[in-house]
């Protein structure tokens, strides 16, 4: 039985955060972008849902993966189209996304004192052309990279990404150079391996795959004939298109 | 500060075919100060059973000279080498003994197993710090980098790799998770046993 | 037309009963009597000319300031109550840095230039308990220039908070005249070096004084250079070669 006669004076206090778990990874090409994440959601020992998305299409190039504590990850997804809408609105233009990451920063270190609890992860097309991947920090510290995972499985998925991504401790054959930029197809094979790791061993991640793949306008989309289930979300007809591929993952 | 992450430092074991490898970094480090790149975690045993310790380097010292004791004590009375599995359980109660006030260390195994037929298995477990085995049948990891080493192992190991293969893919591993872990690093070593030799590679790596 | 007073033109913020906002229409006269200030768009960048209007000989005349940067790819030109033009040109440069700031981007003319026109209007008696607001309309017409994704840019701001995008404007006292001259005048083809003749021989046109490089100023807008206020020596020169 516990010592009621000699416990220290307590003081109970509401906490704003949770963990809800989850990953989320992001994969730059020369001319596309692929932005996945897992579904499930949970708190704890306990799956909240199996399905419940944390990658959004912000505009026909931009997409964001927000992971972290969901509740203040959805909100500000709501806020950020918010602010896209009166910028259409205010400049007759769709915002690049050089000017959305910069957005985000902004809108981020307004709560620089009651933060939201997320790691975002902005991917799309560049004014240029070129595929873009943008993370962000809690309070809006963000920098461009060519790919980034992100959550709870961050720390098992990035460095086989630094691997496979960036061939790091590998030495090329000589006269072949490492690919600055890998083909869409083995980027795509790249992602699902990484959630398939990450879903058996750790325990939050798991049950659905979700992939959004940005092509630049112009660009093929020969390479996604050959994969399933694949949906088109484009609803312009000359610009950049975008897909969303759904898989399952193990739900134990 | 957790007291597992004081001096940091992380080992690795995986299974091939008719091989195991075990590796490790050379880091020791007093909390973000490196100190050594040459301090060995992975201690042979026996010609078959190697062991790796990470954890407080203070225990990685103690417990190889504890295990170097118990051992010696088994072969004189046992007048035989001690088999993987059972040096395991000589590892489990180890630290079992020490159940509140344990060795601040989750020491990893990797070794062969003799067969009835003369063949030989390969064989790799690893424990927590107060004993509870795992016996894995792909690979078990440990340290600082555990969390990077289980997510780049799970991507690249695949069952029945030949030992050069095995090599690369281990080393691969553990290069890769130790360099996005502060604590481990500056340096790594590789040991691939087969039936007839066991062969030491030191590595390349970052030593930042 | 405003020959008499009416009793409509009091309160700054009333409607006369056939719809006019006096105070309004009263502020745009004003801007009658400023100097002149011309602007011409071509597709090389936009040029923006303005009698200094030196009163005096004693008159520091590189003292006059009716052209002002806003950033470094958008700048504008004067005429009226050029004390007032300041406040708006502040509240425009904040406007540029804010959305550089915010969305690593220049900001659009049209969008600085709506920004300008939004404050035009906020004039009146303010409740004790809300922001100040202005005791009367802005008295200074503004023609902004600058170069974004959509070329090169000009627009003419009034105190009725209008905007309206011209390729060719005049402001001023000399405005109708000058007008008219670059109606004849400008084409869709001009070179910024025939766009700088026809600007100073405008101003030549309605300007009393016998025109120099110490009673005018012009300035450009260009994709290379951006927004830049010709020295004196490069305004002699294109005098010169007149």
């Amino acid at each position: 039985m516990p010592d009621t006669a000699h416990e220290q004076p307590q003081q109970r206090q509401f906490y704003p955060y949770t963990e809800n778990g989850g990953t989320i990874l992001a994969i730059a090409g020369a001319d596309f972008t692929v932005i996945a994440g897992d579904t499930r959601q949970s708190e704890g020992y306990s799956i909240q849902t199996r399905y419940a998305p944390k990658v959004f299409r912000l505009t026909e190039r931009a997409v964001l993966a927000v992971n972290g504590f969901a509740a203040d990850g959805n909100m500000f997804v709501k806020k950020v189209k918010q602010r896209l809408e009166w910028y259409r609105h205010a400049h007759a233009k769709e915002m690049p996304l050089r000017a959305i990451a910069r957005l985000i920063q902004t809108m981020l270190y307004a709560q620089r004192f009651f933060p939201y609890y997320v790691n975002n992860i902005l991917g799309g097309i560049e004014e240029d052309g070129s595929g873009a991947v943008y993370s962000f920090d809690p309070v809006g510290s963000y920098e461009r990279e060519a790919c980034r995972a992100a959550g709870a499985a961050s720390s098992l998925v990035q460095p086989f990404l630094d691997n496979q991504i960036y061939f790091k401790n590998q030495t090329p054959a000589p006269g072949t150079p490492h690919p600055t930029y890998l083909p869409l197809p083995d980027v795509l094979a790249i992602v699902i391996d990484s959630f398939t790791s990450a879903t058996e061993r750790h325990i939050e991640v798991g049950d659905g795959l979700e992939m959004y793949v940005v092509l630049a306008k112009g660009r093929s989309i020969e390479e996604l004939a050959d994969v399933a289930g694949v949906q088109e979300l484009t609803t312009r007809a000359d610009g950049d298109r975008m897909f969303v591929i759904q898989r399952e993952l193990k739900k134990d | 500060m957790s007291i597992m992450e004081y001096n940091g430092g992380s080992v690795i074991a995986m299974v091939g075919k008719d091989c195991v490898a075990i590796a490790s970094d050379l880091r020791l480090g007093n909390q973000a100060l490196g100190i050594a790149s040459d301090f060995e975690k992975i201690f042979p045993m026996t010609d078959r059973v190697y062991l790796g310790l990470p954890g407080l380097a203070t225990d990685v010292t103690t417990l190889r000279e504890q295990f170097r004791y118990r051992l010696n004590m088994y072969t004189i009375k046992e007048e035989r080498e001690i088999e993987p599995e059972t040096f395991a359980h000589l590892v489990s109660s180890t630290l079992y003994e020490r159940r509140f006030g344990p060795y601040f260390i989750e020491p990893v195994m990797a070794g062969l197993q003799r067969l009835p037929n003369g063949g030989y298995k390969p064989f790799i477990a690893a424990t927590d710090l107060i004993g509870c085995i795992n016996f894995a049948k792909d690979f078990v990891v440990a340290g600082t980098a555990s969390s990077k080493l289980f997510g780049v192992a799970e991507g690249l190991w695949e069952p029945d790799l030949e030992p050069e293969d095995l090599f690369e893919t281990i080393a691969q591993t553990l290069l890769n998770a130790v360099d996005r872990d502060a604590y481990s690093g500056w340096g790594a070593v590789v040991h691939v046993i087969t039936k007839d030799k066991a062969i030491k590679r030191v590595l390349k790596g970052r030593m930042d | 037309m405003f020959l008499t007073r009416s009793e409509y033109d009091r309160g700054v913020n009333t409607f006369s009963p056939e719809g006019r906002l006096f105070q309004v229409e009263y502020a745009i006269e004003a801007i009658k009597l400023g100097s002149t200030t011309v602007g011409v768009k071509t597709p090389e960048g936009v040029v923006l000319g303005i009698e200094k209007r030196v009163q005096s000989p004693l008159l520091e005349s590189s003292s006059i300031e009716k052209i002002m940067e806003i950033d470094l790819h958008l700048g504008c030109a004067m005429s009226g109550l050029t004390a007032d033009a300041r406040t708006m040109i502040d509240h425009a440069r904040v406007t540029s840095q804010n959305h550089a700031f915010t969305f690593d981007e220049r900001i659009k003319v049209e969008s600085v230039t709506q920004a300008v026109c939004d404050l035009a209007l906020r004039f009146g008696e303010s409740v004790h308990d809300e922001d100040a607001m202005m005791s009367r309309p802005f008295g200074v017409a503004l023609l902004i220039a600058g170069i974004d994704e959509l070329g090169p840019q000009l627009f003419h701001t009034d105190p009725s908070g209008t905007f309206v995008r011209y390729e060719a404007k005049a402001i001023g006292s000399g405005s109708e005249a000058a007008q008219s001259e670059l109606q004849d005048k400008w084409h869709s083809r001009m070179t910024l070096q025939e766009a700088q003749a026809l600007t100073l021989r405008v101003l030549k046109q309605v300007m009393e004084e016998k025109l120099d490089q110490h009673n005018v100023q012009l300035a450009q807008v260009t994709p290379e250079k951006g927004f830049e206020i010709l020295d004196e020596v490069r305004l002699k020169a294109i005098i010169d070669a007149m």
